[in-house]
């Protein structure tokens, strides 16, 4: 169907074209991502007809899909007040409410939803949501599993439920229902269809492996560890990887086969995704595998930097890396991101530079930053991944949200704290301020759902403590890692 | 008539524009095929001796239609309309005096005079080097170049000149014992230029200026006696003299004789011809009535000040002038880019710069003052290098373009250690102004809005602390409301034009923060002036010295700072600075409503 010109101007309400079908003609576009055209209908729609519910239902989708999300709600609170309560606006809006944080609105209208629509999975999927983000996993559980009951082909509901089992520590059965990942359907492909299996574990030495370096850099460099084992298997490997992470899988495993585009796929036998490999691995909490540090800053970079370092920081004063903002297209970047603004308790830190590894459209806070302590934007001169390890040797802690920095930093054996959202991602597991995939890591929890200040205070106070003068006490307790637990509340 | 007066020259020379500012010395006949015109040049110069000016004119404008290169003739009609007082036509024939005869000694040593009169150092400098060159044992070519050093800041350059005077006449005549001393008060040796005044005044005590100097001298180093002793006798001499009269009421405004000193403006006023005060007059007239806490009138004077500045100079913010340097500033330094670009290396064998950065007004005098009581660390002062560097930056790099493209010959073979000279020229002009002592380590620069080419700075000295000092926009616009100066493109003849280069220069900063690794420290004037001793530690810890409590008590510091905040900072810190926006919150609506978002990204609000 060719697409109607956009209105222009006010709308004259006896347009001769039947609303129902304006409506049809909207959804079709908002089904096949036409996301403006759609808007502009309905923007056209509701002009006529400012309370049809329906139209308000479907804008405030369209609005939450460009990212305008107050106005997503707006409209939706609209198409509720207009419409009664009609489930389907319910679930979809609570989903709305748990983007902009506010968890108890989120928590009521998915409740609601899912009592006036007890049989739709769906309703109950986004429940289980909902509990996870308020960390309330048991019931986060229930509601996955009761979803899959339902219809246990829903893979948003599998994924939910791994999650929440494996932040839980549940790795074994988490595993398992994390596999489901690769088939939620809004989800990109992992990689081109293939008549080619999945690899199970077995050995054969005579064919290549495929690897698929999949999801952020964070995870390649967390799972790529496993290589050394897989290759105990298969010697042949090849790895789709992103081009910057290429050079930290070479050091890992020196004969691999990494390529960036798919037509230069080697032909392979099995291939796995590298999240996948602990499960293949059959990894627990106790026997992860953490053989650091498994990735290492070439030499001549770190007296480089270190020169460079010299230069930019004042004689004598401690170095603290920050990174406080990841990747925006993330899923749950809202959640695990912060802003240079909330490190405010590190800004008067005495004799300490604040070194900032901040990449990206964020990177733009550094100009406006007027704190005490120097603020020195080295992520304006970082190139890759080797000039970011070659920093992170001259620094004396990272302190990152959860970040491929972060990763980096736990690679390299190097003193990396990660700030984490409430509900973190299951990879830090629950309460404890240590991971077993990291013995250089400490973590620092939200104890209120997104508010970083309380963390940044205590961020601020252990660095305080980790630079003070050492004497005989501290002197005695150099050498573990401190081990503290400053065990974090869920938010309930 | 009207057909013939579209013809001449808008100088007012009385030569048409052909022959005059529009001349193309391509089409000039050869200078031989002239030279039968000679005997009118000597009949003109002949009448002109003999006060016939009418007629040395007529034959001077008849010579130049047919040869106007002859500089017999250009000098002859260049004194008639001096003498006439027609400025433009003047200036325009001596410079074509010495366009054409460019070995004429009195006609440099008079355009450069001509020209520092006017303000115009840059251009005055270089005739009065070019009268070193062609006269090199010649006095007055050395008096030159003392004036005008001394007046552009270059205070050791100017000395030296000055003493070469004094050796090649073998004579201490009582003016120029008077220009030295000028030149070491701006140097803050205040023993040696009383000296010297005494001797100057002892042999010629009926000098005005010598006097006046005296008196200013005196003033800076707080002696307001003896100030008060040199303007009496000033005004027993000279009565109601007008530079007496100012240097009266500004005495008496720093002995907080408040009444006095508008009683001695209303004065100043009631003798000129209008009853009204210079823009000058005004805007000193206005800092007493704020002092006074009489705001609406101090902010009218200031507003008539600048008023008047501007119909006076004729100088208005050179707005596209300044949007044009700051876009191509934020499009040539992006870190992709920078990426590619080398960095002078750091030397080690010579003391290092610490730039102190700010817009003017912001507090940039109050930070060296304080930094430079430290013994290790020099006060190099507003030191005009890394603007004359942009200037110098084609030729030195050997570029087609200007600044900042030039930069782009960094990728050539032969250029990569381009910015290596560039830093050794800096250092080198440094060492030759004698801002450098035994046992320093840093010496300061504080030209403000060095911030506008902080991207050339870093690349010049990358290991150089590059402190800002910040302050509330607000305080600065009025401070900028209520004082003189040039710097920013004339953006401080006004109000909105001064917010406006503001708000420029401060989203320059944050692209070369966001664009760069600096090693930038920000210092709040409120905070100094909140918490001295802890933004001291702070400042020493960033510059890498060990804290010295002699930095506390700046203002014992006796080194005369030249910038029009000396009188404050030789006050203990004071607190009367802080937030007086609010004393003109409604005059500074239109700055507001353009300042807003610098005012809440540096985390101040209005109130």
């Amino acid at each position: 169907m060719e697409p109607i010109p956009p209105p222009s101007g006010t709308i004259d309400a006896t347009v001769p074209v039947p609303i129902a079908e304006l409506f049809a003609l909207a959804a079709d576009c908002e089904r096949a991502g036409k996301l403006q055209q759609a808007d502009s209908l309905l923007n056209h729609m509701l002009t006529a007809m400012p309370t049809q519910p329906d139209s308000l239902h479907l804008a405030g989708i369209v609005a939450f899909r460009l990212g305008r999300i107050e106005e997503a709600l707006e409209s939706m609170q609209r198409a509720i007040q207009f419409g009664v309560d009609t489930p389907l606006y319910l679930r979809n809006i609570c989903e709305v409410y748990r983007t902009l944080g506010r968890l108890e609105e989120a928590l009521d209208t998915a409740s609601r939803a899912v009592a006036l629509s007890p049989n739709d999975p769906l309703c109950l999927h986004n429940l289980a949501i909902i509990h996870y983000e308020r960390l309330e996993l048991d019931e986060s559980i229930a509601c996955a599993e009761r979803a899959l009951a339902m219809n246990d082909q829903l893979a948003g509901a599998h994924f939910e439920l791994a999650e929440a089992l494996l932040l839980q520590g549940k790795w074994d059965r988490g595993w398992e229902e994390y596999e489901w990942r690769f088939r939620i359907a809004s989800a990109a492909p992992m990689m081109p269809a293939t008549n080619k299996p999945q690899w199970q574990g077995e050995p054969f030495d005579d064919e290549t492996l495929l690897l698929v370096g999949d999801q952020g850099f964070g995870d390649v460099i967390q799972f790529s560890r496993y290589i050394p084992w897989v290759a105990e298997r298969c010697p042949k490997i090849a790895v789709a990887c992103a081009v910057e992470v290429a050079p930290l899988l070479t050091q890992i495993h020196p004969g691999l086969h990494l390529f960036q585009k798919w037509e230069d796929a080697p032909p392979y036998r099995a291939f796995a995704a590298l999240s996948g490999l602990p499960r293949l691995h059959g990894t627990r909490i106790d026997n992860t595998p953490a053989s650091i540090p498994y990735l290492r800053a070439d030499p001549n970079k770190i007296a480089a930097w270190k020169n460079r370092l010299d230069r930019l920081t004042p004689r004598g004063f401690k170095r603290v890396g920050i990174v406080w903002a990841g990747r925006p297209t993330h899923n749950n970047d809202r959640r695990r991101s912060a802003t240079l603004a909330t490190f405010g308790p590190l800004f008067n830190l005495p004799r300490v530079s604040l070194v900032s590894l901040q990449k990206g459209p964020s990177a733009d806070q550094t100009g406006s930053y007027f704190g005490r302590a120097p603020l020195i934007n080295v992520g304006a001169e970082i190139q890759d991944y080797d000039d970011t390890m070659a920093i992170i040797e001259n620094l004396d802690v990272v302190v990152t949200v959860d970040t491929s920095v972060g990763h980096l930093a736990a690679a390299l054996g190097r003193p990396a704290w990660l700030l984490l959202a409430t509900a973190p991602d299951w990879r830090w597991l629950l309460e404890r301020s240590d991971s077993p995939w990291y013995p250089t890591v400490r973590l620092f929890r939200q104890t209120a759902h997104r508010q970083w200040s309380d963390v940044m205070q205590r961020v601020a106070a252990a660095l305080l403590e980790r630079f003070a003068p050492p004497t005989t006490i501290d002197a005695a307790a150099e050498a573990p890692p401190a081990k503290r637990s400053r065990r974090a509340k869920a938010a309930i | 008539m009207n057909s013939l007066a579209t013809q001449l020259c808008p100088c007012g020379s009385g030569l048409r524009t052909v022959r005059c500012c529009g001349l193309n010395p391509a089409a000039l006949p050869p200078a031989d095929s002239t030279r039968h015109l000679v005997p009118l040049i000597e009949r003109a110069m002949q009448a002109h001796r003999q006060g016939a000016n009418d007629t040395a004119e007529r034959l001077c404008l008849d010579v130049l239609e047919m040869a106007p290169d002859r500089p017999g003739a250009l000098s002859v009609l260049y004194q008639i309309r001096r003498a006439q007082g027609n400025m433009p036509a003047a200036e325009a024939l001596l410079r074509r005096v010495v366009g054409f005869d460019p070995n004429n000694f009195p006609a440099t040593n008079e355009l450069a005079l001509m020209l520092m009169g006017k303000g115009n150092l840059a251009e005055a400098e270089i005739h009065a080097r070019n009268a070193v060159r062609i006269a090199p044992q010649n006095a007055q070519a050395h008096n030159l170049m003392g004036m005008i050093m001394t007046e552009a800041q270059r205070p050791r350059i100017g000395e030296y000149h000055y003493r070469q005077v004094l050796e090649l006449t073998g004579q201490r005549d009582p003016i120029l014992l008077a220009n030295l001393a000028w030149n070491l008060k701006n140097q803050g040796r205040m023993e040696e230029a009383r000296a010297l005044y005494e001797e100057s005044y002892a042999a010629a005590p009926d000098i005005k200026q010598t006097l006046l100097g005296w008196a200013r001298m005196e003033e800076a180093d707080r002696q307001f006696a003896a100030a008060a002793e040199k303007l009496d006798k000033m005004d027993a001499l000279w009565p109601n003299d007008p530079g007496a009269t100012m240097s009266r009421a500004v005495l008496l405004g720093r002995e907080k004789k408040n009444d006095e000193a508008l009683a001695v403006l209303d004065a100043v006023a009631a003798q000129n011809p209008e009853g009204k005060l210079g823009p000058n007059e005004l805007l000193d007239k206005g800092r007493m009535l704020d002092q006074m806490g009489r705001y609406d009138e101090a902010f009218a004077d200031f507003t008539e000040g600048k008023r008047l500045a501007r119909e006076l100079s004729g100088n208005q913010y050179l707005d596209e002038h300044a949007a044009n340097l700051i876009d191509r500033l934020r499009s040539f330094f992006i870190s992709g880019r920078l990426a590619t670009l080398p960095r002078a290396g750091v030397r080690t064998d010579v003391a290092q710069p610490i730039f102190v950065l700010g817009f003017p007004r912001s507090g940039t005098t109050l930070v060296e003052q304080t930094l430079t009581a430290h013994p290790a660390i020099a006060a190099g002062d507003e030191l005009p290098l890394i603007n004359d560097i942009t200037g110098l930056m084609p030729r030195m790099l050997n570029s087609p373009m200007g600044y900042p493209e030039a930069l782009a010959e960094l990728w050539m073979g032969d250029q990569r250690n381009g910015l290596d000279n560039l830093r050794d020229w800096y250092l080198q002009k440094v060492e030759q102004m004698g801002i450098l002592s035994e046992g320093k380590v840093w010496f300061t620069d504080k030209m403000p809005l060095n911030e506008t080419h902080l991207g050339l700075i870093a690349l010049l000295f990358p290991q150089s602390p590059l402190i800002h000092v910040v302050r509330h926009p607000l305080d600065i616009m009025v401070s900028a409301i209520s004082n003189h100066f040039t710097h920013g493109f004339f953006c401080s003849n006004a109000l909105e034009t001064a917010a406006q280069h503001y708000l420029r220069v401060m989203e320059l900063v944050q692209h070369y923060r966001t664009e760069m690794a600096l090693r930038y420290m920000p210092i709040r004037y409120e905070e100094m002036v909140d918490d001295q001793e802890a933004t001291v530690r702070a400042m020493l810890d960033f510059v890498g010295e060990p804290f010295d409590p002699r930095c506390l008590a700046f203002h014992e510091n006796r080194r005369y700072a030249r910038t029009a905040s000396y009188a404050q900072v030789t006050e203990k810190l004071y607190d009367r600075s802080r937030f007086r926006y609010r004393h003109y919150r409604e005059h500074l609506e239109p700055a507001i409503a353009i300042l807003r978002p610098a005012i809440e990204r540096l985390g101040y609000t209005v109130d």
